[in-house]
């Protein structure tokens, strides 16, 4: 029996997964663990992507619980860490112009700031494009909770942002 | 600020790229195991078990076996125990001459005691005759 196609797995899917778990650890060394992982689990269990309608939905679920998992292994003895991680790696491409850099810089602050709840719903909506109630099932929890970690983890970065954002419109 | 400018400025972040080094390294090191895992469930002869059987062990296998193991272990133990247990009647030795002697006069006496058999109560009560009263009296006063 063949296994799931991996290649066109990774091909369509690696790189959205690899700007989420960036962005929810903060640790390059610890996103590639987290992806590795992921295909790890397709690889071994050939049925597992049987009758699964979207993909991507369901690859962020692993992702998302395997991230999460490894936070609460982390604990408060690597919250310092993540702290100078933030500062160290961003979730997003680096850039030439000084004033982008700036705000990219500021942003990705900003969101290790959020709970790492409100950060996932955060980058599903932003970066992937997803609907609520994408979110809601690829994280497994309500609708409404969906929209509320959204609108609140929306609300802090806009206060974060808000003199950046001034400055450089 | 108006929220969907911040919403479409956030958008418009572009997000680092997968190292492209990463793609073989993860999908060698997931094929590797995929590999093995295979291996391992044509060594355990899933070929030659029916699917359903197969597909009722799977995920763990090792544990359902361990658990056959076990009750195989109980069931000989069970019969050991069942084999041993008439060798060890007839293995207890007969009685000796002295206690079947002190026994058959523990059941003399008792006997004696007791009195002879067919003087039964109800035996007894058999053999009574009712009487008109006139007639009894007769018999006490005689």
């Amino acid at each position: 029996m063949r296994g799931p196609d991996l290649r066109r797995l990774y091909d369509e899917h690696a790189g959205p997964l690899y700007a989420f778990l960036l962005n929810l650890t903060r640790d390059e060394a610890d996103t590639r663990d987290l992806l590795q992982d992921v295909f790890v689990k397709l690889a071994r269990d050939e049925d597992l992507l049987n009758g699964v309608r979207d993909e991507r939905a369901f690859l962020v679920r692993l992702a998302h619980n395997a991230a999460i998992d490894l936070i609460r292994r982390r604990g408060t003895r690597d919250k310092t860490r993540e702290q100078f991680a933030a500062e160290i790696i961003s979730p997003f491409a680096p850039t030439s112009d000084p004033d982008e850099r700036t705000f990219r810089t500021v942003l990705a602050g900003a969101l290790a700031e959020l709970p790492p709840d409100q950060r996932a719903v955060v980058h599903l909506k932003l970066w992937e494009r997803l609907t609520f109630e994408q979110i809601a099932d690829a994280l497994d929890i309500p609708l409404n909770t969906a929209a509320s970690r959204y609108r609140y983890g929306l609300d802090k970065l806009r206060e974060r942002l808000r003199p950046i954002y001034e400055e450089i419109k | 600020m108006k929220p969907e400018d911040l919403e479409q400025k956030l958008q418009r972040q572009p997000l680092r790229q997968i190292p492209g080094e990463w793609r073989e390294e993860i999908l060698s090191a997931a094929n590797k195991v995929g590999t093995a895992r295979r291996a391992v469930r044509g060594r355990l002869g899933e070929a030659s078990l029916p699917n359903w059987f197969s597909s009722l062990l799977w995920p763990h296998p090792a544990a359902w076996a361990g658990l056959a193991a076990v009750w195989i272990l109980i069931l000989a133990v069970d019969f050991s125990m069942r084999d041993q247990a008439p060798v060890t009647a007839e293995k207890s030795a007969p009685p000796s001459p002295e206690v079947i002697v002190e026994l058959k006069q523990q059941q003399r006496m008792l006997a004696e005691l007791i009195g002879p058999r067919d003087e039964h109560d109800a035996d007894r009560s058999k053999s009574f005759v009712p009487q008109p009263r006139s007639e009894r009296t007769e018999i006490l006063t005689a």
